[in-house]
Parts: structure tokens; sequence; C-alpha cells
């Protein structure tokens, strides 16, 4: 019935992910004890979704452009910032007055948005003279854009530490603003599915269209696409802006799950594992390349993080281990070492998960490597 | 198979080391491990049994990360006072037991360890450690009805806006103030401020400095900032400070930075006035550069929660409990700690049962007076002590530096 | 006048300093191609060797300065290590992207790992007094000694090893690894050794700049070497990496215009100006100041 591949696969993906949301929309009170969705499971989804955004997006730049980017939360900053001070500015001017009703989701959706143009635009203003440069230099120069920003954002007189931070700011945030509580996290967790649904369709779609078979020549030989009439500094350019704007988008989430920003959480490094470091880590660990990859990545990051700190089992542990996920950084260095080294290439590669070709990739997978001893054997026999 | 190996071996090297070393600390320095093992346990009881007789707390402070160091002056002193608090029969005739949970000195993250205590049933929380971390949580504590007890937030909003959160320190509005009230009573009018950009303590402290300031009348003549807590030269800075005249610079920064860098660097660049912080300095005495001309440290003064050396018996007995526990001298953030622990037993007792709301009524009542190691105080209506402060300076004879009590100012004029 | 004077002194003291650890990176750069994040972290390693044997030293009756051989020992070591277990398997299979995070992770490590250990902990140590204190007078502003020696070392170093590099037998042997490594393992160049030696050098270097550092600023914690470690890696590439006068003159220009920024244009701005520096210069020299611009190889 339906010819091409593409489409079946978009449609089976679309139900099962109806499916899924409508299944969970009915069990979701029934996870663990009373309260964990709303004080566990919610705010989990939240923040898997501003990672996913997060590491999704840094995929175009890294794994599909080929181009190494440091300084990708220094986009999410802008995001975070721009749309908590819009939030703000918009609950003075009367828009809104209680997060609820129509108004105020507009504002939200326009604040979402919002965050995402601006942060564009700022990559924009980098990727110009920033992508001239390649390999080594464009990741120093993007690392120290992104220290720049955070630089910046601190001096702001209405932002950064003094204005965000402090208890005051960051309350209104909470009161006024597009901080949500707990309760509003539960309210509004639709908000933060669709936007991150749309996201990583918006994605899918950029990587499979001629933008994303030109940036992929690209990543493989740059003379010899350009050779080919792809005018290769405009694409560049353009990924990393397109890449900025969903780091922007994940900034603005993260205004809302968390109600308070501070720019040490967009920092190059710092002691969780929302930085520009570990972006780069998820990426990695998912395969560069690989959209479906980088969304796993994040999702194992942030559940491993989380339990790893939180989680009740770690008590029934032995003591040694105790001691060693007292200090979960060093534990996510080791992986990340050992993942490198086993498989340079992350988890994924450039492999995409697809519903529909699921088995069919299977089958063919265990073919490849049947094929793979076959050949080495011979190989040794030759020997 | 090479590489397995190896890797194997570094890893089996690596992990040894932590583990092995965790349980048997090194006698001068480890001061986080034994309360690490200590606290665990009766956390792993409360893991299997969450609902049955006993009191327990939660504890959130940031175990890793660039403020690891507070981390564990908070867990040693509250493994302190609940040890003690047990030993002595408990709350109500019930045991406590803590639960701790690491913050990673990230807002997300004590969002995140402050969700997963409430979900163990846990309505009493000691933490965080800093403004940043606890203004994450202060409007959770109250949507969800959990009392919340800061040891150490001193940003003056942090319990204005929220009735379940309170704190065990002044805030800095109050500790700024001192400072500027202090200058004034020394006859400064004159005063420069150096302090960092990018820290909400620093930045903080200073905004309450200069409001001060313009009220008492003095005049903030130089202005110099630092861009992170990274920077190692502050010579530019005390030059400037040199060069518009002033006598008296607030320099709120903490003791690793005023130690090595600020107050050796700000007098060889010919500053000999007076260097005053606040209790970001405690501690500075351990971190001098031992064999270099310490009477620099002479002419520093300093604001404090307590002063160690203080003969008052309660200070003394906690002093001493502490160093026999875990073999160092307590700051001031363990102090503090210490008697938000001891707050909450007052108020758990007052109220005459551990439920949340029962407790925030008995932490709300203004005339409740707590007797700790940081002083003798009850709670205004926000939520923050109102008790004085201790003025402190370093004396030096050119090889150490130890701490002097100045004053004690119970209240600003 | 005695402010630009103090500006000046003070540009010098950290550019002599980030000279020192440039002259690491780029000495590691211009071999494999791969920014080694992680030689920030060989300071930190070399700092806590020294705040290790300084009192043995002093037991001793040693100069509390010998210590730096130790610790260019341990430093010589742990860089070899991480050559070999990280780098060199990485490198045969992956790409230098993969390479480069390698570093990235190799120096998450090196923090944490350090942090976990309960001896070294978070909590800063401060070392004693290395050198004696002084220096000249001139306007009532001092230069010290100490940096008067950081300089000296560091003109000694970049000396040193550009006469290495270009008369002794390994360093020739380095520079053509550098130029082209399946050519030079054709010309019996025993790569892998020629690559672990750089390591060893490189990481001694980095010894010698931590006894600098902490002779100026006497702090050492598990985190000090991220942010020295950047700096001097811009040093290196403003300079034009790889090439070793370079790292010279870019640790010198990124301590005054830090040093400058400070008195002159906004304290807490230094950190930003810098990078903006870097920008500017890449963008108009993409090579670096001393760099040549290589036409790309079709």
């Amino acid at each position: 019935m339906i010819k091409s591949r593409t489409t079946q696969g978009y449609l089976l993906n679309t139900l099962v992910i109806a499916i899924l949301l409508i299944g969970f929309s009915f069990i979701k009170e029934s996870f663990g004890k009373a309260g964990d969705f709303k004080l566990i499971i919610a705010p989990s989804i939240w923040q898997c979704c501003y990672l996913i955004i997060l590491a999704a997006s840094l995929n175009l730049t890294l794994g599909f452009l080929g181009q190494l980017s440091l300084g990708h939360c220094g986009f999410m900053a802008i995001g975070a910032y721009s749309a908590a001070l819009i939030s703000l500015a918009a609950e003075r001017g009367g828009v809104f007055t209680e997060k609820s009703g129509a108004a105020f989701i507009l504002v939200l959706v326009g604040c979402i948005l919002a965050a995402g143009v601006l942060a564009a635009l700022v990559g924009l203003l980098v990727g110009i003279p920033a992508l001239r440069l390649k390999g080594d230099y464009l990741a120093i120069i993007t690392l120290g854009f992104g220290m720049i920003i955070v630089n910046i954002i601190n001096n702001l007189p209405f932002a950064g530490q003094e204005g965000l931070a402090i208890g005051s700011a960051s309350a209104s945030l909470y009161k006024n603003g597009l901080g949500f509580g707990t309760a509003l996290k539960v309210t509004y967790v639709w908000v933060a599915i669709a936007v991150t649904l749309i996201c990583v369709a918006m994605m899918f779609m950029f990587v499979r269209s001629k933008y994303g078979r030109a940036i992929r020549a690209i990543r493989d030989d740059e003379i010899a696409s350009s050779a080919s009439g792809i005018n290769t500094s405009f694409y560049k350019v353009f990924t990393f802006a397109y890449s900025a704007f969903f780091a922007g988008v994940a900034g603005a989430l993260y205004a809302c799950a968390n109600a308070t920003l501070s720019t040490a959480s967009f920092a190059f490094s710092n002691g969780g594992i929302l930085n520009s470091t570990f972006v780069v880590v998820m990426v990695v660990l998912g395969g560069m390349g690989s959209l479906t990859g980088s969304i796993v990545a994040a999702i194992i990051m942030f559940f491993v993080n989380y339990q790893i700190k939180n989680g009740l089992w770690v008590k029934l542990l032995p003591m040694w281990m105790q001691n060693i996920f007292a200090f979960p950084m060093l534990v996510y260095a080791v992986v990340l070492v050992i993942v490198i080294m086993f498989r340079p290439k992350g988890i994924f590669g450039t492999y995409e998960l697809s519903l529909r070709n699921f088995f069919s990739d299977m089958k063919k997978q265990r073919q490849n490597r049947l094929a793979q001893k076959q050949e080495s054997k011979e190989a040794l026999n030759h020997e | 198979m090479r590489k397995l190996l190896s890797l194997l071996l570094v890893l089996a090297l690596a992990f040894s080391v932590i583990a092995c070393a965790a349980p048997a600390p090194a006698a001068t320095e480890a001061t986080e491990a034994p309360a690490a093992e200590a606290t665990e346990a009766p956390a792993a009881e409360e893991a299997a049994a969450p609902a049955g007789d006993g009191i327990t707390l939660g504890v959130i402070s940031p175990n890793t990360g660039a403020l690891a160091v507070y981390g564990a002056a908070v867990t040693t002193a509250v493994d302190l006072a609940v040890s003690e608090i047990n030993a002595a029969g408990g709350i109500l005739g019930q045991q406590v037991s803590v639960i701790n949970t690491d913050d990673q000195f990230d807002p997300a993250e004590t969002l995140n360890a402050f969700n997963s205590l409430v979900s163990q049933g846990v309505g009493l929380i000691l933490g965080s450690v800093t403004s940043g971390c606890t203004s994450a949580i202060t409007g959770a504590a109250n949507e969800e009805g959990v009392v919340l007890l800061t040891p150490s937030a001193t940003a003056d909003s942090i319990t204005t806006e929220d009735d379940y959160v309170f704190r065990a320190c002044y805030a800095d509005g109050f500790q700024g103030a001192i400072a500027a009230y202090y200058a004034k009573s020394a006859g400064y009018t004159d005063v420069g401020v150096v302090y960092c950009a990018a820290d909400t303590y620093s930045k903080g402290l200073y905004d309450s400095f200069a409001a001060a300031a313009a009220t008492y009348g003095l005049n903030i003549k130089a202005v110099e900032s630092t861009a992170s807590l990274d920077v190692q030269d502050y010579t530019n800075q005390f030059a400037s400070m040199v060069s518009s005249g002033v006598q008296f610079v607030y320099a709120p920064y903490y003791y690793d930075v005023i130690g090595p860098y600020i107050v050796t660097q700000a007098r060889a660049a010919g500053y000999t006035g007076i260097i005053m912080g606040a209790d970001g300095y405690d501690g500075t005495p351990d971190y001098v550069v031992e064999g270099a001309d310490l009477t620099a440290f002479n002419n520093v003064y300093w604001t404090n929660h307590y002063d160690p050396s203080d003969t008052d018996p309660a200070v003394q007995k906690f002093v001493a409990a502490y160093k026999a526990m875990f073999n160092s001298t307590p700051n001031a953030i363990s102090a503090l700690a210490y008697d938000a622990v001891y707050m909450y037993k007052a108020a758990i007792e007052k109220a005459g049962s551990a439920d949340p709301a029962a407790v925030r009524d008995a932490l709300a009542d203004t005339s409740a007076v707590y007797s700790g190691v940081t002083g003798t105080f009850s709670l205004d209506a926000t939520g923050t002590p109102t008790k004085g402060a201790a003025i402190l300076s370093f004396a030096s004879d050119g090889t150490t530096v130890t701490t002097k009590l100045v004053d004690v100012i119970k209240e600003l004029k | 006048m005695s402010t630009f004077l103090q500006t000046l002194f003070v540009g010098l003291r950290l550019g002599s300093i980030y000279a020192l650890v440039a002259l690491g990176y780029t000495m590691v750069y211009g071999i494999i191609r791969l920014i080694n994040f992680a030689h920030g972290d060989f300071i930190m390693v070399g700092g806590y060797t020294m705040i290790f044997t300084i009192p043995v030293m002093v037991s001793l009756g040693l100069p509390v300065w010998v210590s730096v051989f130790l610790a260019i020992l341990v430093c010589a070591l742990v860089g070899m290590s991480t050559e070999l277990i990280a780098y060199r398997p990485v490198r045969k299979k992956g790409t230098s992207m993969t390479a480069l995070i390698t570093a990235i992770a190799v120096s998450l490590l090196l923090e944490n790992l350090a942090q976990a250990i309960p001896q070294i902990g978070p909590n800063p140590k401060v070392a004693s007094q290395i050198f004696t204190a002084g220096g000249i007078r001139i306007a009532d502003v001092t230069l010290d000694w100490t940096t008067m020696l950081t300089i000296f070392i560091s003109i000694v170093v970049m000396v040193a090893l550009y006469q290495f590099t270009q008369k002794t037998k390994i360093g020739r042997a380095m520079r053509c690894v550098s130029e082209d490594k399946p050519a030079s393992i054709l010309m019996g160049i025993n790569v892998n050794r020629t690559i672990v030696t750089t390591f060893a050098i490189g990481s001694g270097l980095a010894a010698i700049a931590a006894l600098m550092y902490i002779a100026q600023y006497p702090k050492v914690y598990t985190t000090m070497g991220s942010m020295l470690g950047l700096k001097a890696f811009v040093s290196a590439v403003l300079g034009g990496i790889g090439i070793i006068p370079g790292a010279m003159l870019g640790g010198f220009v990124i301590g005054l215009v830090e040093s400058f920024t400070t008195s002159y244009v906004s304290s807490s701005m230094a950190d930003a100006f810098v990078f903006l520096i870097l920008i500017v210069v890449l963008i108009i020299k993409p090579a670096g100041i001393l760099g040549k611009n290589m036409g790309e190889k079709v």
C-alpha cells in the first residue's frame, strides 16, 4: 500500500510512539510508590528531555558535520537565560498571571521558540568566523566562545550570578516565571515530551534532507564535496546555527525544569553531568553520526548518574563499590576510556535504530558477523 | 588482549587504592572517609525499613565536585551530632538516622537529591551548603511541605519567600553590614572592594557590604573583581587599591584563596591597610605558605559564626569531640551543621513529633531560643537567626598564623 | 607609571608560566597532532608529587626544589603510561576526533582519581616557600626573582628543546614522525618509541612547569590543571602550535593580555579577552602568529 520505506518507517514510528504515550498516560500513576511519579519520574523525564535534545543537537555538528564543538552548553545557557528573562518580563507585563490557561501556554511556547532563535543567532555569529577553522583549532575556539558567553552572562547586571542564581530571582523564576514546581512539572510533562519529539523529528528530517547528505559529504571529504558543487561554508555555518537552535530549546526546558539558573551549570566542566564536556561524552558514547545513539546515550547517562547517586540499591553493595560510586565522575571517565578503546565509533556507530528495520538489521548484522568470522578463519587458514 | 590486560591492571590498581585506602584513612588528612562509612551504615538500615520507628534526617551536601570540602564538613558534623544524640537516647526516645545525598554543587542535581529524599519519606532535610544549590529546592520544599534547614546558605532571599525554609547561619545582608559597620567604627571613610564576579557568595557579600556602606556613609572608592575562583593573581587588583589610596579593602573570598594568594600578593603589591573578609576566611591558618614571611597576615580581619578558640564550654566541647572523632579542627560550616541538627532536635521536642508541619511550626516560633556552638539565638520571622557575629583577626609572628577574637557584635547600631 | 610597570610584571609572571606549560603542549602536539588535554593534569600530578616529597627533602637537608627531579620522574611515567594505555590503542583504531576525546577522558580520569585518593582528596594543599622572596625594585614595583628565574628557565627549555629536535638523532626522528608517519617507518624509525619519548619529555616539562607554578602560586588542587592547561594551550595555538618558539611567544602574549585587561579594561572580563584575542588571531592567521599557512593537500 504505502510504497516508500521512509514513509512506512515514519508511520510506524509515529504509531508506536503514540501507543507508548497513551499507554504511559494510563499507567503513569501506578509507577512505584505513591508520589514516585511526581517526585522521581516526572522530573527525570524533564531532565532526560533536555539532555536528549542537547546531545542530539551536538551530534549534528560533531557526528554529521564532523566538527568538534566544545562550547555547546554556552548556547544552552543563552536559551535558558533568555527564556527565563522573557517569561519574567511577560509576567511583569501582565500577559499571564497564573501558570495555566492559554495565555501561559502561549508564553511558554514563545519562550521556547525565542530561546532557540536567540541561540541560533549567536550560533550564526560564532559560526561564521569559527568555522573557517577546523579540527583542533575549531574545538578550542568553540571552547573559548562557550567561556566568553558564560563570562558575559556573569557580568550582565540583570542575569548571571546576581540576577537569577540567588534565591530571590530564582524564587521569582519559580513563582512568576516559567520555572515549574513539582506539581506543575507533572501537569506540563507533555510540553517536555512534545518539544523533544518535535525537535528530534526536525533533526531526523534535517539529516535525511539534502542538507544532511551535504554535511555528511563535507565530513567525509571537504575538498571533494566542494569540488562537486557543495557550498561548504554555507552548509557548515547553517548546521552550526541549526544545532545551536536546539541547544537553546534545551536551555529553555532546563529553565522550566529546574526553576533556577546559575552560570556554573553551563561551564566547560563542573561537578554534574550537564556541561560541554559531558554532552560530547554522550554523543561519543552513543555514536557520532547516530541520532538514536545520542538519544539512548543521554537517557543511559542520566539514568546511571541518577542511580549511582540516589538509587537505594547502591546502599546494598559492598563497601568498596560504594566507595567508588561516591565518585561518579571517576566512574564515567573510566567507562568513557573503555568505550573509546573498544568501540571508537561509539556504541551505535553510525547505525540508526529503526523500528521498521529492526529485525532485518539484526539479521543483517548477524550475517555480517558470521561473514567476518568466516573471513578471519580463512585468513588464518591461508597463513 | 594486551590492551584488555593493561586496562584491567590499571583499573584494579586505581580501584584498590580507593577501596582500600578509604576505610583506613591516614591520620592527618582524611576527614571525610570515616564519615562516609559511619553515616552510610544507618542509611542502609533506613533503606530496608523506611517507615519504621525513628527519625530520619536527610542531608544534601556537595560531597564531590568543586566544593567537596564543604560537603565533608557538613557530613562529619551531622555525623557527630547525630551520634551524640543517639548515645543520649535519641529525640523523644527515637533514634535518629541520616540519609546523605550528594548535590555535586549543581542546582539540577540538588533538585534530584531533594526529590529522591522526599520520595523515601524524609520530611526533615538539612541542606544544601551553598546559596545557589539551596535556592533550587526552596520552592519545592514549600510545595511538598518538607522542612528545609540550611546550615550555611547565606543569600538573603533563601528564607524570605518560603514558609518551610529556615537556616542556621545569618544572612549575607547581616554579614556584609557588619564589615561595613566595623569599617565605620574603626574610623575608615574610604574603602575598596575586591570580589569574584562569578561566585554567588562573594558577589552577595559585596552587594550587602555596598548597601550597608551607603547607610554608614562610607565611600567605596575602588571596586575590582576577578572572573572566576580559579584566578591566581590578585596583584593588579590590589595595586589599584593602592593607587586609589584606600586603607580598608573588603575581599570576600574563601580560605584557599586568602591563604596562598591574596594576602601575600596584596602586601607585595604595596597594600598595607586592612583586608577584611567573611566566614570564608575560616581555616586560613592551615593554608598559608610555610617558610614565607607571614607577617603579611597581620591586619587581616574577618567575620565569623563562631570562634573555635572561644572558652565557652559548648564551643570547647564541640571542638574537642570533633577533634576526637575526625582528628581535625572543625570549620564554621561544621559548626553550623552541628547546630542545625540540634535546632531540629529542639524543634522536634517542642513539636512533640517529627511531623514536618509540626516541626515547621516549632521552628517558625520566633520566641524559641536555641543555644549552640555558634551562639545563643532565635529565628526571626523569615527563618534567619538573629545572632551576633564574631570579628576575628589573624596575628602572626612571622612563622605561624593564629586567630584571635577582636570583638563580638550582637546587633548593628 | 608604577601601575603600568606592575601590570607588566604581573603579565610577565603569568606569561612565563603559560610559556613553560605551553612548551610541553606544543612538544606533544607537534609530533602526534593531538591536543593533550591531560597535559594540565600532569602539572597537577607534578604539584602533588612535590607536595608529598618536599617534607622528605627538608628532612634530608636538601634544598626544597630538588623534589622537582622526583616530580619529573613521576610525571614522565604518568605521561608514558597514558600514551601506552590510552592514546596508542585509540590512535591505531580511531580518528583524530576519537583521540581528542580520549584526551578529554584521560583528563577527567586523572582529576577525579586524584580527588578519590584519600591522601589527596578535595581539599587544596599549600606548598611551602620554594625560592627566597624578593627581587629587583624598579620605581617602587618589585620584579620577583622567581619570575625572572621562570623566564630564564623557559628560555633555557625552549633553546634546549629546539636544539634537541634539530640536532639529536631522536629529535630528528620526532620531526620525521610529525611530518609523515608511514614514511618514517620506512626510514627505519621506531615510531612508537619516538612517541613515547615525546610524551616522557613533554610530561617531564610539565613537572618543571609545576615547580615554577607552585613557587609563585603555591596552591595545589585536583583541578588546578584545567584552567592553566587551557590557557597554556591557547598560548601554544596563538603562537602557532607545534612551533617551539611560538609557544614561548604565545605564552607571554596571553599573560600580558590577561594582566593588562585586568588593570585597564575590566578585571572580571580577563578570561573573555584572552579568548577574544585567540579568536581574532586565529581568524587573521589561522595557523597562529609564527605558524605557516600550509595549503591543503588533496
